[in-house]
């Protein structure tokens, strides 16, 4: 009886996993459709920025601005990593935060004085782990990160590259593609590359759909005044330029995150489907046979007693 | 065999013939001895009759009945039966090494008579208590697994089990090749229920094998019994205790250490309960004979190692249907010092010897005797593997991304320890093609500290496989890159 026993008790405990799992993924599927909205409202916002930099840019005005400007030598670089707080999302987490700890590695290696900052718990558990120490970390970033919340990390970035004491930021988060496609990236924020909202290396798919969108505003070429003057208007649109590059970072990893999730989750029920399945064929064998031992006995002693 | 002359006294008559038992009438005050030999010689209808059976019960009215320790084709009622007045017994000595017997101490090899000086009965009392050794000694096998988590006791038990397929009798055969061939004394390989295509192989394998440099065979030094599974259950029920009288006069009288090997010690306890049921005994728990522990007892209690001489036994236990819990194996298991258990999922892995390290264990594996560095590392090995075992679970279902990193840390290391528990065989090379591996119980214990300290972190897990010291894990490691 012991292992048949011993059975039922762990297909009891895999159908409790199960339910948490399940209940998991519909969580995560209702999450997962606000932070797309969310993540959608920002869209309309963040291309007609993008729209109005790379006019900007083709107006073959002079641009300079500090942050434009990368330093010579990087002395003080910050690594940001985007993780999340909860687990249970697969292999989101790890990825991240391999990336992370691979950029950090190497800016370490070339000399760089690296700050690390972290949100997420599950990274700062990582961190902790390795022992690798962190400057700064974060939990309040959840599944709907706030533009203000962002905003005061943008301002701080800011002040510090102006300062010099920043010279180098970079931001290790789950770029969402589309809806089966996520990959870790790490982006350099700091200094801007470009003024249009960039294209990390290996994520060339995402680049057609603003291509595709922004053909006719590039093709208006549109002449523009600038009021009071187009320096003034710089100083204004490359800072906001990159606290929308921040706060695009913070919802791609929110959306990123509740897919990681739901999929994760779809799989782990359907694993513990199977395991229930075949935990409950080998109770049942295990009963039978039970039963038949016991009757083959009942039947010989009564048998034996006939003699 | 004596011949003992039949005199009207001892001469009974078939009464009846049932399966492998049957009964015989004598007159009242010449009863047999229960154990006694009785002899039933004939030539009936073209048939030849050379059976030998041993008294089991007296049933009264002077009939008693016997188990047939060969088939009882041809047996009628009313046949004469000679008691012998004595049980069976077999030839010991000098005179039988190198040779192959049956139970009735009959050689089966084709090469004569065996000029023995002593015969000695196969129904022996076990050692006094007060003539046991208590010494306690490790007893190397070169075999990583075995040495590390179920050290041998030398002049003790251990057992083989496993379910039907999964090494038990290569195991053992191992063991013969890597022991015998390094030792001195004497041995002795009883051959209970198994298949007897293993018995002969095993006996080419030796009359092949140098013990160490002298130049001579294995087989000079070992005799051999067979009661395979063609033999009738009486064959298969009596064929250890034979095998281990012959053990017992080498530890007697010679003094030197002396080996003993079984395979299958299951079927000793399969044939009784064969010949249970015929005579008359109340079936017990899963159909064995209610007698399933006594019997075991009293072959287990012999393989004792006395302050004459030591008797070191290993012991394949098949186990029905991979249930432990089964009473034969059950029951074999109390008897064992060191006991190995093997598992199925682990063949199902591909890993051999597939001994599961969280089931198996040794009465030694304690500090006081394998020494406290020994114990740490084998309890931090369990513990590694008893911890991956509990992850098991959570990784089928949500994945190894889920666990902590400590967690992920010791998955890692399980999983390279699980394949660092395999080794090449000797016996096995024209299977793996892999040279068999003698890996020290120093580089042993060493290998397995490493692997928990993190130093070989960074190996694939399949430079792991089939490898003795964990140096030879790195240089397959560099093999691996360099295809």
């Amino acid at each position: 009886m012991a292992k048949a026993r011993a059975l039922d008790k762990r297909r009891k405990s895999i159908k409790n996993i199960r339910k948490i799992t399940r209940t998991m993924e519909l969580i995560a599927t209702a999450r997962f459709k606000q932070a797309m909205d969310r993540a959608g409202a920002a869209t309309a916002y963040t291309e007609r920025i993008t729209a109005l930099v790379s006019d900007l840019a083709e107006s073959g005005l002079e641009l300079s601005h500090p942050l434009l400007q990368g330093r010579e030598t990087t002395k003080n670089a910050t690594v940001l990593v985007l993780s999340a707080n909860r687990g249970l999302c697969g292999g989101y987490n790890g990825n991240v935060l391999r990336a992370g700890n691979e950029r950090f590695g190497e800016l370490q290696r070339s000399g760089a004085n690296v700050r690390l900052e972290v949100s997420g718990k599950r990274g700062i558990s990582y961190f902790k782990f390795r022992s690798i120490p962190m400057s700064e970390s974060y939990t309040h970033f959840e599944d709907k990160p706030r533009f203000e919340e962002v905003e005061l990390l943008a301002n701080r970035y800011l002040e510090a590259y102006a300062a010099g004491e920043l010279d180098r930021l970079d931001v290790v988060y789950t770029r969402f593609l589309n809806v089966s496609r996520q990959i870790a990236t790490v982006e350099t924020l700091l200094p801007l590359a470009s003024l249009a909202l960039s294209t990390p290396e290996g994520a060339k798919s995402a680049k057609k759909e603003p291509d595709a969108r922004g053909k006719p505003s590039n093709r208006r070429s549109a002449t523009y005044e600038f009021l009071p003057s187009a320096q003034a208007i710089l100083e204004e649109v490359v800072p906001a330029s990159f606290r929308l590059k921040l706060f695009k970072c913070f919802l791609d990893a929110a959306v990123s995150e509740q897919i990681a999730r739901m999929v994760a989750m779809k799989s782990a029920t359907e694993n513990a489907d199977d395991i229930i399945h075949h935990l409950a064929m080998s109770y049942n064998r295990a009963r039978q046979s039970q039963i038949t031992g016991e009757l083959l006995e009942v039947m010989g002693g009564v048998e034996a007693l006939k003699n | 065999m004596a011949t003992t002359t039949a005199t009207k006294s001892n001469v009974g008559r078939i009464t009846q013939v049932i399966g492998s038992t049957f009964d015989a009438e004598f007159p009242e005050n010449h009863l047999p001895n229960i154990y006694n030999a009785v002899k039933v010689v004939s030539q009936h209808k073209g048939v030849d009759l050379n059976l030998t059976g041993e008294v089991q019960q007296h049933l009264g009215g002077g009939k008693v009945r016997c188990v047939a320790l060969g088939g009882t084709d041809g047996m009628i009622r009313g046949q004469d039966c000679v008691d012998t007045g004595a049980p069976v017994s077999v030839p010991v000595g000098e005179a039988t090494l190198g040779r192959v017997f049956n139970l009735l101490g009959e050689p089966i090899d084709d090469r004569g008579p065996v000029n023995a000086k002593e015969r000695w009965p196969i129904h022996r009392d076990a050692p006094p208590v007060s003539k046991l050794s208590t010494t306690t000694d490790l007893f190397p096998t070169g075999i990583k697994v075995i040495d590390l988590l179920t050290p041998f006791v030398r002049g003790g038990k251990a057992g083989l089990f496993g379910g039907a397929g999964l090494g038990k009798t290569v195991i053992l055969q191992e063991l013969i090749a890597r022991i015998a061939s390094a030792h001195g004394g004497y041995s002795v390989f009883a051959g209970v229920g198994e298949r007897t295509r293993e018995g002969t192989d095993l006996w080419l394998e030796m009359q092949e094998t140098e013990i160490g440099t002298t130049g001579r065979y294995v087989i000079e030094q070992t005799c051999m019994v067979f009661g395979q599974m063609n033999e009738p259950p009486g064959a298969r029920l009596r064929v250890a205790l034979s095998a281990l009288t012959m053990a017992e006069y080498f530890r007697d009288t010679t003094g030197k250490d002396t080996l003993l090997f079984v395979d299958n010690i299951f079927r000793f306890s399969q044939a009784g309960s064969e010949v249970s049921a015929l005579l008359g005994r109340m079936p017990s728990a899963v159909g064995y004979q209610p007698t399933l522990a006594t019997e075991m007892g009293a072959l287990q209690e012999r393989i004792a190692s006395t302050d004459k001489g030591a008797i070191t036994s290993v012991q394949a236990v098949y186990v029905p249907a991979d249930d432990p819990t089964d009473p034969a194996p059950a029951t074999a298991f109390g008897q064992l010092d060191a006991f190995l258990y093997l598992e199925r999922s682990i063949t199902e892995k591909g890993i051999y010897p597939a001994v599961d390290p969280l089931a198996s264990s040794s009465r030694i594996l304690d500090p006081q005797y394998v020494g406290e560095r020994h114990y740490a590392i084998a309890r931090r090995v369990q513990r590694t593997l008893q911890r991956y075992r509990e992850l098991q679970d959570i990784i089928a279902i949500l994945g190894v991304d889920e666990l902590s990193e400590s967690d992920k840390l010791v998955v890692h290391r399980a999983r390279r320890i699980e394949r660092f528990l395999s080794q090449p065989f000797m016996v096995a090379e024209k299977f793996t093609n892999k040279k068999g591996e003698n890996t020290p119980l120093a580089d042993t214990i060493r290998s397995f500290e490493e692997i928990c300290d993190g130093k070989w972190d960074h190996l694939p897990e399949t430079a792991f496989m089939y490898v003795g010291a964990i140096e030879q894990a790195e240089e397959q490691a560099k093999r691996m890159q360099q295809k």
